[in-house]
């Protein structure tokens, strides 16, 4: 019965293929459209998360208490030998544990303020320091008492490979220090606000500098980012003293742009499908309506209403399917032919505040597509409900008397 | 029969008439025709005129949504801090250094602020140093402020949150953020030491009389704010100043007055409109606008593949219809001309539909302003971005959509509508209707 209910819709749909045509047009440029939206927002949602994690955060970051509102070496903490164990090391992809502090730094020319973050280059495979070009050589080790500073801060320092910088920060008993750094690399970041923001040392010499064994922040980057919860909470219990946060506390504009593109591939299909609704429901109707003849034959013969709905509803079902797969189809091609990401480097700048990196690459996620056809389908259902009435209500004289 | 029709038409239409009056009765007959034959199928006319509406009202009430919200921000992040244009060096805006100055600073401020386009002007001193507390030091950024001509520029001493301006020589004024780095609070002294233009230690020794909270974490953890001719004095600057900023009669031909300001000012000094001082937010606008049109167009195409439908429809059901007008005379152009007239009809209601419900709405949240929500306020905050948005209505949002509509409607009409061309009327009139 289905599928002799089913072979009637997929008729009906041939006999008016011009039309049926224009309408499965019409669906699978809104339907791709969305795809290839969704997929660019979901790309930036997970550039926003990578570039906020790789600027030093990490998924999940032990302070201080204190420390964000005044970072300094006062607020700082010695690292458990044993940590790892009590998250459980299978979820970390790596960690860091470095110092941080803010600093003065100048050169013969010129002076500027920065955050001066000692690091072990061995850890920092989980930031943007580990993939950040170099000119001259990277930080060697821990231990390495040069100092790596961006480009963009070089050139207002108007210094040099392998001049002295020299450095004044807040020592652990309070006082001022004061050092010179001989200048390894200069490093090349995504944006120059990093660049400006942060010189790097190596960890044990800043340690010394600052006289202290202890470490102001451990960033932790994970496997995958919802294990975040998990570890957050065993490290708050092990560390009640310490302060626990993920990286949506850290960069709460990122978390909530993040949240935004949730809202945005939703709102989006709904302006689609709103503008598609009109022309299906119009393609139903008139449908029905030239069969009105043809349906009151049904009925006569025995046909009942329950199936002159369904009818109507396949109907509509079958031309959503198509277009929903061919849209499918176009927008998954749209999505690959630009898979090696958008160039957005002429408003780099624009770009840079949402926290994002010049390069836009879509990310198609299997269950935005799902949503995108449940809904699609659904919605040819509920548009099909008006149309299926108008089918239903043919009154049999009149239909055969036409 | 045919002699009655020919004979009703020509009745219609008085051949005796002159020419543009005979046109103009021809035009009003065949509106009359067109309008209705929309009202024969009322329910596919108003979906037809539904889509149209739907379409062109949310694109008007986005486009007000965008203008209203760039506006807003514009007007927050120029009146916030860096004004609607600003004057530096050009090679201070390449490396910022304390000695590429523009002189003759007291004379140049008073001719731009005699200027009819420039309501006032601020001159500021920007300076780095090192500002220190008992034992904490912290770099700073020294901003040397005419405090009565920066009320005037932009909003920023409002921010002070505790005490006031700095009044007196030997008074500086500190962020938030850097207050409490430093463990100072009103009425605590501080030093601050910085290299001066000629290379010479600057000093200044001075107490703390306010405190400024911004809400922008970087001014707050690194600016300080001195009166200007006390920052000149101690970094060996005469009369001088870094930066000049303007506060412009109407921001949005911040173009104009940047290229006639370059056209008077001294060699090397530099104009720059808000949009290159701020290039982020020029840049984000831009990005939005245009992700907005790609948004735009596809809303229109979709929502006219179902006008072209439509006029499918109605073309192929009226086969007879047409038919018969070309059997007794009627040519094909009219026919079109028809069609196109429907077209015409069934935008003006769209479009019409579509002022009727955006305009209130538009018109009531211009006043009233959207909520944005709190997660969104507080990304907007960073970006500039008031908590509500009131959209704004101007001759291009309420027109640009109607305009493009008009073009994609009467395209979707012209595409059934040319196979009437083709219409053979004997064969038309033995179709089935």
């Amino acid at each position: 019965m289905l599928l002799k209910l089913l072979q009637l819709s997929v008729r009906n749909i041939l006999r008016q293929r011009r039309r049926n045509g224009l309408m499965l047009a019409a669906i699978l440029v809104a339907v791709a459209a969305v795809v290839v939206m969704s997929s660019l927002i979901r790309g930036m949602q997970e550039d926003l998360a990578e570039t906020a994690v790789a600027g030093l955060l990490g998924h999940v970051k032990v302070l201080a208490p204190g420390y964000r509102d005044d970072p300094g070496i006062q607020r700082s903490f010695a690292l458990a030998e044993d940590w790892m164990s009590l998250v459980g090391a299978g979820a970390v992809a790596g960690w860091a544990a470095r110092v941080r502090v803010p600093a003065v730094i100048m050169s013969e020319r010129g002076t500027r303020g920065v955050q001066f973050v000692g690091v072990d280059p061995a850890q920092e495979g989980i930031s943007f320091l580990d993939d950040a070009e170099v000119v001259g050589e990277p930080l060697r080790d821990g231990g390495d008492g040069r100092i790596l500073i961006g480009r963009a801060l070089a050139e207002q320092l108007e210094t040099k490979l392998g001049r002295r910088l020299v450095i004044i920060t807040q020592g652990a008993d309070g006082l001022s220090r004061e050092a010179g750094f001989r200048i390894a690399g200069l490093y090349e970041a995504q944006g120059e606000g990093l660049e400006k923001a942060f010189a790097f040392t190596g960890v044990d010499a800043l340690q010394r500098m600052l006289g202290t064994p202890a470490f102001t922040e451990l960033s932790i980057r994970l496997h995958e980012e919802p294990a975040a919860a998990l570890v957050k909470e065993r490290l708050a219990a092990h560390r009640a003293d310490l302060e626990v946060l993920d990286w949506r506390e850290l960069a709460p504009q990122a978390a909530a742009m993040f949240l935004f593109a949730d809202a945005a591939v939703f709102i989006w299909f709904l302006i689609m499908m709103g503008a598609l609704v009109f022309g299906l429901v119009n393609t139903l109707v008139t449908s029905v309506m030239e069969r009105v003849r043809e349906l009151g034959m049904l009925r006569a013969l025995g046909m009942r209403p329950g199936s002159v709905v369904l009818q109507v509803i396949l109907e509509a079902g079958l031309l959503m399917l198509m277009g929903v797969a061919v849209g499918v189809a176009l927008g998954g091609a749209v999505v690959y032919w630009l898979a090696d990401g958008i160039d957005l480097s002429l408003w780099a700048e624009g770009v840079e505040t949402y926290g994002m990196s010049p390069v836009l690459r879509p990310v198609a996620l299997a269950e935005d597509v799902l949503l995108i056809v449940a809904l699609s389908l659904s919605l040819g259902v509920v548009a099909s409900l008006y149309p299926a009435r108008r089918a239903v209500k043919v009154k049999l004289l009149d239909a055969l008397g036409r | 029969m045919p002699a009655d029709v020919t004979a009703s038409l020509d009745a219609a239409q008085p051949p005796a008439l002159g020419t543009a009056q005979g046109d103009a009765a021809k035009l009003g007959l065949a509106a009359a025709v067109a309008w209705r034959n929309l009202w024969r199928n009322r329910r596919r006319t108003w979906l037809a005129v539904g889509g149209v509406a739907f379409a062109t009202a949310l694109v008007q009430f986005s486009m007000s949504l965008q203008l209203g919200g760039y506006a807003a921000q514009i007007e927050a992040a120029t009146d916030f801090f860096v004004g609607h244009a600003q004057i530096q060096r050009s090679d201070y805006l390449e490396q910022a250094r304390i000695e590429q100055t523009l002189v003759g600073v007291t004379a140049l401020v008073r001719s731009l602020e005699a200027r009819p386009d420039v309501l006032a002007v601020a001159p500021r001193v920007e300076a780095f140093a090192l500002a220190s507390v008992d034992e904490r030091s912290f770099g700073v950024q020294v901003l040397g402020m005419d405090a009565a001509r920066e009320r005037r520029t932009v909003g920023f001493l409002r921010r002070i949150a505790e005490g006031r301006m700095a009044a007196a020589a030997d008074e500086v004024v500190l962020g938030s953020a850097l207050a409490r780095n430093l463990g100072a609070g009103l009425g605590d002294e501080l030093v601050v030491l910085g290299a001066g233009k000629e290379g010479g230690v600057a000093a200044l020794a001075a107490s703390v009389s306010g405190i400024f909270d911004s809400g922008i974490l970087e001014l707050d953890r690194s600016l300080m704010l001195a009166p200007i001719d006390a920052v000149q004095s101690a970094f060996g600057l005469g009369d001088e100043a870094h930066s000049l900023v303007l506060r412009s009669t109407d921001p949005l031909a911040g173009a104009e007055l940047v290229r006639s300001l370059n056209a008077e000012l001294p060699l090397g000094a530099k104009a720059r409109n808000w949009d290159a001082v701020l290039p982020d937010l020029h840049q984000g606008i831009e990005l939005d606008r245009l992700s907005s049109v790609f948004l735009y167009a596809i809303i229109i195409l979709v929502v006219t593949f179902s006008v072209v439908n439509t006029f499918i429809m109605t073309v192929f059901e009226r086969t007879r219809e047409f038919g018969l007008l070309r059997a007794i005379g009627m040519r094909p152009g009219a026919l079109i001309g028809m069609v196109q007239l429907e077209a015409l009809c069934i935008w003006l209601l769209g479009v019409g539909l579509a002022f009727a419900l955006m305009v209130p709405v538009i018109g009531w949240l211009s006043s009233y302003g959207l909520y944005l929500g709190e997660e969104l306020s507080q990304v907007g905050s960073n970006l500039f971005l008031p908590d509500r948005i009131h959209p704004r209505l101007g001759w291009a949002v309420s027109l640009t959509a109607p305009a493009i509509m008009l073009g994609g409607v009467q395209l979707a009409a012209l595409a059934p509508a040319l196979r009437i061309r083709r219409l053979q009327p004997v064969a038309a009139l033995r179709a089935q209707e």
